[in-house]
């Protein structure tokens, strides 16, 4: 029986091709993305386990800061609380996280590695995640070191002058060593500077000693050191076991791994997926071929059930192969492009091929089931050949076209509709999404018999050969409906994706800048805005009004915060700052304009500040901030001066809120750019810039789904090529007649275009019109069940390069069967 | 033997008869080496117009790669085939396709037309590779000819193999082509349609001075010829003149006793 099953295979080899194209395509990118990732991520995973190994305690903040819109809460740990901690028993060494923005000036004054992190440099070794790779550690004020992925970019070298330019302003120093964080070049992801004690303060903090985070080193049991910590803890820090931190880094170092892997290899299926298609239709023609030599076994006597059960034995070697070989492909394309990356200069994170037996076991898996899966029915449907097509002339697959499908289809693509229209929930509009996406798919043979209909006319204007074209293609429409239906599912998501993703997302961005708030938001980290300074943003054409403000970070009642304090009238005219109740401007000592959060405090209430230092007050809610604008998150809440100097002492504005004139161009802009330039703690934000950045994330994402989603495509690609080409096989005595009374090789190799061009249009069509309808359908059921009133275009440019791709991706498929469409000799036609 | 097969490949008195078609020293070898097969050794025929020869021989003789080679289906390993004045050895796969097109008609065993396209249109498509339009007298009087009439709208697929093939010999003789090549255009059909095809093909050569060439190893068939030329082993081996069945069939036995 398997000696049957392999020479069947082996027989058929060229027809099994596109069969295994489709499953190694699959198969090895969802291979090779496990591959990389895993080796991504085990490698992050293992460096911070690796490099925080000495931690026994760690004070960290209570809750994940640095989400979007909670500006300016960043708490520190001071001097005091660090000697506090360091004087426990049981503790033998100590070591501060501070961070701030620190970048490179060239002789020009122009910046470089301008996104780098300034750090200040550990100077117990044990707790150091950095290590040194050359060189020593910095420790005289003008002493830096850079990490090797900084140092290759930059070209910087050991001993080198360079001026770093800091909080602080610029400072000539050299670089005395280069570092490395485990596998990787840095720990921060633009690369890190570090700079020794003697100079860190002055350079990230204002001259405040202070600290992020603190890592310590004891000789205690881990546990007791947590409970004697837990006093010196300051509002909104935990204490935590070395063990649960480092845990927490692994996690954190591999989440972005893990989570990208996710979302891979969805893709990867959704590939797979699209290639059942093509084993179907692969393994419906093979076995039409063979019908005679099918109904020989069963004529000497072979059961259904062992036909059937031979033809799923080839679909399993088959699957097998294909499985396996895109492993293998999959191993050896990450390998190579590992090694070129990193001859590239490129440094990608572990060592060695990830390849673990979830990874290579859960592929071959994978793609073993979804070819067996696809060929169940065909081989079902083979095992019930009767004897009788033996003496039969060929076995011609049905053309004929059910109208029973094109009802239950027409019925399907109605009730989807309807869901719309009419739904009363989010399961329910999914579930119509759902059907609307499978009704083309049921009715696609007469979707084909349709669409071969509409375009006789225009194909049959390219001369006789358009006109053979549309014949053909609708010769077996089935044949033709599964080739167009993998095309669709590509197009559909496509679709599907482009036009809800673009009107959401102008949606959004609409309602952000509806919100209204200032044109522009300076903000110093570690520093403050000196009146100086904001007089030369003053001074720029075009500024019409620069409002400073002191933002500091507290926690309120427990929870990381920001309170702000300032002429806060002046602030009210340039931001769009409302309330909700109670005044800003009638604010008295002691009172808070609170930032509203979930359990509503009133006003009256009252809410207990913690400041960095643990200096604590109880502040009366005065007003409460309306939420809804920008600026209320740049702001948290608001005190009056006096309060805020009681908790955080005396200190300068650390931000301002500028207002350009109506008019300002970007020579405004650029200009307020380049003043931030020197000031590298000096962060100039556009106030309307988190509508662009939404719109960025969501134009981001439309490209990142749709490109993966071409991965589907391809293979799609694979079944249009495959189809063409089997059915070239079987025309092979009309396409020699053909070339005999005249038609000459390159209008034979244009009808075999059009006819790809055509199923490919099909798909692609379908495609987008019920991808356009899908879309519709969601915007509207989100307008008609939220109350946001989201408007419906269409983005027809974006269609238009669809349907394009479309006709591009169908000359492309044609290109292999049509030169071989004319490579026979004539003399095909006389064989019989 | 040799010294026969050169008598008798000496190009034939012909006076002032001009030539449709001739090959001259036509040889075709398919594979190398030892596994090499002379399929033509050197055959020198002329195809006289308004014509009909029949080419005879046992299977493998090589009487379809003669006419192939001619036909310019296939291409001559040395030696030179001729169509008119044309020696079409030298002519691109282009060149030759277009020669088929406008100056060459063929017929088939299997019939060989489009299933996709009605009878009429089957008959009528080199004329639409060629971009021409038909004579509709003249398309009309050789559907009338072939006994199509009132079955030319119909699809191949409704048609019985008799009429499919009359529809060829139509498609074949509407152009008014220099040549018309028949390849066992009797093969698949029953004795009486048989007899009416080749009595179409005859009377084109008779009323309208039509040149035909085909290859049969049917002796009924042959005899509709107005000349024989029997192959054997790639070379011309003999000719018969107003040949009769029984001759043929006479001669043929010769070549399996």
């Amino acid at each position: 029986m398997l000696q049957i099953v392999l020479s069947s295979v082996r027989h058929n080899r060229g027809r099994y091709i596109s069969t295994l194209l489709a499953i190694i395509t699959g198969v090895a990118f969802f291979s090779a993305t496990g591959i990389v990732s895993d080796r991504v991520t085990g490698a992050l995973e293992g460096d911070a386990a690796r490099e925080y190994r000495g931690v026994d305690l760690a004070i960290v903040p209570a809750d994940e800061a640095g989400s979007l819109g909670d500006t300016g809460r960043t708490l520190y740990l001071d001097g005091s609380t660090i000697r506090k901690l360091a004087g426990l028993p049981g503790v033998s060494a100590t070591a501060g996280v501070l961070t701030g923005p620190a970048s490179f000036l060239d002789a020009k004054g122009k910046r470089f590695a301008s996104k780098a992190t300034g750090r200040l440099w550990v100077d117990d070794d044990e707790l150091n995640p950095l290590t040194i790779d050359a060189g020593r550690a910095p420790t005289a004020p003008t002493e830096i070191a850079v990490d090797r992925g900084l140092a290759e970019s930059q070209h910087l070298k050991l001993g080198q002058q360079v001026t770093v330019a800091t909080a602080a302003g610029p400072q000539q120093s050299t670089i005395v060593g280069t570092t490395s964080f485990g596998s990787s070049d840095a720990i921060d992801e633009a690369g890190t500077i570090s700079i020794p004690r003697s100079r860190a303060f002055t350079a990230l903090s204002d001259g405040r000693e202070q600290y992020e985070a603190m890592y310590l080193r004891g000789s205690a049991a881990q546990s007791a050191l947590v409970q004697e910590a837990k006093t010196a803890v300051p509002s909104g820090f935990k204490a935590q076991t070395g063990a649960a931190f480092v845990a927490d880094q692994a996690e954190s170092a591999g989440e972005l791994g893990r989570y990208i892997k996710r979302a891979l290899q969805a893709f990867a299926i959704l590939a797979l997926l699209v290639g059942a298609f093509v084993i179907y239709n692969t393994f419906n023609v093979i076995i039409a071929q063979r019908m005679r030599e099918l109904a020989v076994l069963s004529a000497i006597g072979a059961t259904p059930k062992q036909l059937g059960r031979m033809l799923r034995a080839e679909g399993l070697v088959v699957g097998l192969v294909g499985s396996i070989t895109g492993v293998l492909i999959a191993i050896a394309v990450t390998t190579i492009a590992i090694a070129g990356l990193n001859a590239a200069g490129v440094d990608v994170p572990g060592s060695g091929l990830a390849l673990n037996t979830t990874n290579t076991l859960g592929a071959i898996l994978l793609g073993t089931s979804i070819t067996l899966l696809s060929m169940l029915a065909p081989a079902r449907r083979a095992g019930r050949i009767e004897p009788i097509e033996a003496v039969r002339s060929a076995a011609v697959e049905p053309s004929h076209v059910s109208r029973r499908r094109a009802l239950i289809a027409l019925v399907l693509g109605a009730v989807g509709v309807l869901g719309f229209l009419a739904g009363s929930s989010v399961e329910i509009v999914g579930a119509a999404a759902v059907l609307l996406f499978i009704a083309p798919i049921v009715g696609s043979p007469n979707l084909v018999m349709a669409s071969t209909r509409l375009f006789r006319p225009l194909l049959s204007r390219f001369g006789l050969e358009g006109r053979l074209a549309v014949d053909n293609v609708a010769r077996s429409p089935r044949r033709t409906a599964t080739t167009a239906n993998a095309l669709y599912v590509g197009v559909f998501l496509v679709t599907l994706v482009t036009v809800a993703g673009t009107n959401l997302r102008d949606f959004t961005v609409e309602q952000i800048n509806k919100i209204g708030s200032a044109d522009y938001v300076l903000t110093s980290t570690g520093a403050t805005l000196q009146p100086q300074l904001l007089d030369r943003y003053r001074a720029i054409d075009g500024v019409r009004q620069v409002v400073g403000f002191r933002r500091s970070a507290v926690t309120i009642d427990g929870k990381a915060s920001a309170l702000s304090s300032g002429d806060m009238k002046a602030v009210g005219e340039v931001a769009n700052l409302k309330t909700r109740a109670g005044s800003i401007t009638g604010l008295k000592d002691g009172e808070i304009a609170l930032n509203p959060r979930a359990d509503h405090p009133r006003v009256g209430s009252t809410v207990k500040v913690v400041a960095q230092d643990g200096t604590t007050e109880e502040l009366r809610v005065g007003a409460v901030l309306d939420p809804e604008s920008l600026d209320t998150a740049q702001i948290g809440s608001v005190v009056t001066p006096a309060t805020l100097e009681r908790l955080a002492g005396p200190g300068g504005d650390t931000v301002a809120f500028l207002a350009l004139d109506d008019g300002a161009g970007t020579a405004t802009n650029t200009k307020i750019d380049d003043l931030a330039a020197d000031r590298p703690d000096v962060v100039a934000t556009e106030g309307n810039s988190l509508g662009r950045l939404i719109g960025d994330i969501f134009d981001f994402m439309i490209k990142a789904v749709n490109g993966l989603l071409m991965m589907s495509v391809v293979v799609a690609l694979i079944g249009i090529i495959n189809t063409l080409s089997l059915s070239i096989l079987e025309r092979r005595r009309e396409l020699g007649l053909l070339r005999i009374v005249g038609m000459v090789d390159p209008l034979v190799q244009r009808m075999i275009r059009l006819e790809a061009v055509l199923i490919a249009f099909i798909g692609t069509l379908t495609g987008v019109g019920v991808g356009l309808l899908t879309g519709w359908g969601a915007i509207f059921a989100i307008t008609r069940l939220t109350d946001a009133n989201v408007a419906f275009s269409i983005p027809i440019g974006l269609v238009g390069v669809v349907v394009v791709t479309g006709a591009v991706l169908g000359v492309l498929a044609s290109i292999l069967p049509a030169r071989r469409s004319t490579k026979a000799s004539v003399l095909d036609a006389l064989a019989s | 033997m040799p010294t026969q097969s050169a008598q008798l490949d000496s190009p034939r008195p012909t006076t002032d008869a001009q030539l449709a078609a001739r090959a001259v020293s036509a040889a075709k070898v398919y594979g190398e080496g030892d596994a090499a097969v002379h399929a033509l050794r050197g055959v020198t025929v002329d195809f006289p117009t308004s014509r009909f020869t029949a080419i005879m021989g046992p299977s493998g003789s090589g009487k379809s790669t003669l006419m192939q080679c001619i036909a310019g289906l296939d291409r001559l390993t040395s030696g030179q085939a001729y169509i008119g004045d044309t020696d079409i050895s030298g002519l691109s796969k282009q060149e030759l396709t277009l020669l088929r097109r406008d100056r060459l008609g063929f017929i088939f065993q299997q019939y060989n037309l489009l299933p996709s396209l009605t009878a009429k249109e089957n008959i009528l498509l080199p004329l639409t590779l060629a971009g021409k339009h038909p004579d509709e007298a003249w398309l009309h009087e050789v559907v009338k000819t072939v006994g199509l009439t009132g079955r030319i709208d119909n699809l191949p697929s409704q048609l019985s193999g008799g009429q499919q093939q009359r529809v060829a010999v139509a498609r074949a003789l509407l152009p008014r082509p220099e040549l018309i090549f028949a390849d066992e255009p009797t093969g698949a059909l029953d004795t009486s349609t048989g007899q009416e095809i080749l009595s179409f093909m005859r009377r084109a050569v008779d009323e309208r001075g039509q040149t035909i060439v085909m290859v049969t190893h049917d002796p009924h068939a042959a005899s509709y010829a107005d000349e024989v030329l029997f192959l054997e082993d790639g070379q011309i081996v003999d000719r018969m003149d107003s040949p009769t069945a029984e001759r043929v069939l006479d001669r043929m036995k010769r070549f399996e006793g």
